[in-house]
């Protein structure tokens, strides 16, 4: 491996593999994802690309019976950095690592606070900058001028494709250095569909992106690499 | 069109619902027709002024007062007892317990759930005698021994309906705070208890129901037919459910009997109040969940 590949590397992962309840999920993967750049996520279903994503932000650690080998190592603070280490904390780590899920899941709260939640629990109590926060980030989503009447909505009065948006703004927030998406758009219209595809496009000047995606054409429009999944769940 | 044996299920179906319906009907229509003549302000206060019982400045001495004193009494101490000890469990056996210990202690709860109340009473009885021999002298069957052991009776109720609630969250809705890095405990609170409130302030319905209408566990451990408003939770209490009971097992005239159905319709209209008070704070906390601003 050169060194201009690990300059540009953000995520390496190593002889990875990942156990459900004694099935093997992933088998000793072994994968180099860039900074600032769109990694698309494809094959079939129930091969492990989920999976892979609940792994780079250890949320796979709240799933009973779920065993993890090999190493995951992220570019914070500008050096690569096992993310199972003491020194990082789950919390820590997810606040520099977003997710958005296939099904959009607004907390049950109003607009304003769920875009607002990161900052509570990290005791953020400037008022001022959570608003501007909130704001940017709901621009950023292409959701403020939709909502910004009705900001202390209930988040599920919002349609489909405004929640999953809403979500989006939800991480991008705390302005994380990496983005997991998990199929965001399968839910959604092809109107919905376009608008997040656009703001991936977007996103990607300043973050490193993820997304698990069942669509060629949304892969060919948004990819900057792909990562093909198989059958047999290797790396291919 | 449908098929005969679609049809037949359909039809026993309704013929449950509406068979259902009419005893309930019976029952109510019943207990109105008997108590109706007997239901005026001497059945509940007796030959003492409604102002006087009210503030408690005399006692009311033949009227059912101090009964609807006490039931509401017992009901709301016994709640307040199961309601946080019911979710705390609930929480932890469906949050924290591993498979091994959650199947073992829902055997436990499941067991304690059918334990007759009687049982539960007699408990109550001899646990208030360890008091009173091991502790103090002023220990007795009372309010607060009445009110410990409903809430060992209606504690099964909040921890099952506690558990299911939040064990029907879906995973996206468990893992949304958690992937924007909310601990545990934090998730729990912020997100998955007002979720599962619906369910959980059913189970806290169901227990008030339970704790107003039970005659066994109290008749062993405090209740009286003649104590008047309870001064403390050391004190013998009366209950509405024990005065039905007593008048109507004990009557020497007619008349006498009118007033335990006047007792039975008063009973009803007290679990109406306290249902709608608990639907009321239902509806109220889960708007306050999903929509504060």
């Amino acid at each position: 491996m050169n060194n201009n590949h690990i300059e540009n590397t953000k995520i390496r992962v190593t002889d990875l593999t990942f156990s459900y309840r004694g099935r093997r999920i992933l088998n000793g993967m072994n994968e180099n994802f860039e900074e600032f750049a769109v990694t698309a996520i494809v094959g079939p279903s129930g091969v492990g690309k989920s999976t892979l994503l609940m792994t780079l932000n250890r949320l796979w650690e709240n799933i009973p019976r779920a065993q993890l080998s090999g190493r995951v190592e992220m570019k914070l603070g500008g050096r690569l950095m096992d993310i199972h280490d003491s020194s990082i904390s789950p919390s820590h780590l997810r606040k520099l690592v977003g997710t958005v899920f296939q099904k959009p899941n607004p907390l049950p709260m109003s607009i304003f606070r769920n875009v607002a939640f990161p900052f509570k629990l990290s005791g953020e109590k400037d008022k001022k900058l959570i608003d501007r926060k909130v704001e940017e980030a709901l621009r950023k989503a292409y959701l403020w001028d939709e909502v910004k009447d009705r900001l202390n909505h209930s988040a599920f009065a919002l349609s489909g494709g405004q929640q999953q948006r809403l979500c989006i703004a939800r991480s991008l927030v705390l302005e994380p250095e990496v983005l997991l998406l998990d199929e965001p758009t399968s839910s959604l219209d092809g109107k919905a569909a376009e608008v997040i595809e656009e703001l991936i496009l977007h996103l990607r000047e300043r973050t490193t992106i993820l997304a698990v995606s069942h669509y060629l054409d949304q892969v060919k429009r948004i990819a900057d690499r792909v990562v093909r999944f198989s059958e047999e769940k290797e790396i291919m | 069109m449908k098929r005969p044996i679609e049809k037949l299920v359909t039809g026993f179906s309704w013929l449950c619902t509406i068979m259902l319906l009419g005893a309930v009907f019976s029952i109510t229509g019943f207990l109105f027709a008997k108590g109706y003549s007997s239901l005026d302000t001497r059945l509940i206060f007796g030959d003492t002024g409604i102002l006087d019982a009210l503030l408690l400045k005399k006692q009311v001495f033949n009227g059912l007062f101090p009964a609807i004193a006490g039931t509401l009494v017992l009901v709301v101490m016994s709640v307040a007892w199961a309601i946080p000890v019911g979710i705390a469990t609930g929480i932890y056996l469906a949050e924290y317990a591993g498979d091994r210990v959650r199947g073992l202690f829902n055997l436990f709860f499941d067991i304690l759930a059918g334990i007759p109340s009687i049982v539960i009473g007699l408990f109550g009885f001899a646990f208030s005698v360890f008091l009173h021999k091991n502790v103090s002298k002023a220990i007795q069957p009372c309010l607060l021994i009445s009110s410990i052991a409903l809430a060992f009776l209606v504690l099964p109720y909040l921890i099952r309906t506690t558990q299911v609630a939040l064990d029907g969250l879906p995973e996206d809705t468990r893992l949304g705070a958690l992937a924007l890095g909310a601990t545990k405990m934090q998730n729990i609170f912020y997100v998955l208890l007002p979720k599962s409130l619906s369910g959980i302030m059913s189970g806290v319905i169901l227990a008030i129901g339970r704790c107003a209408e039970d005659t066994a566990v109290i008749m062993l451990t405090g209740v009286v037919a003649t104590a008047g408003i309870p001064g403390s939770l050391l004190s013998s209490y009366e209950a509405l459910p024990f005065y039905i009971y007593y008048i109507s097992s004990q009557y020497t005239t007619p008349e006498e009997l009118l007033t335990g159905y006047g007792a039975s319709i008063i009973l009803l209209a007290m679990c109406v109040v306290l249902f709608s008070a608990a639907f009321f704070i239902k509806k109220r906390l889960t708007y306050m969940a999903f929509y504060r601003a």
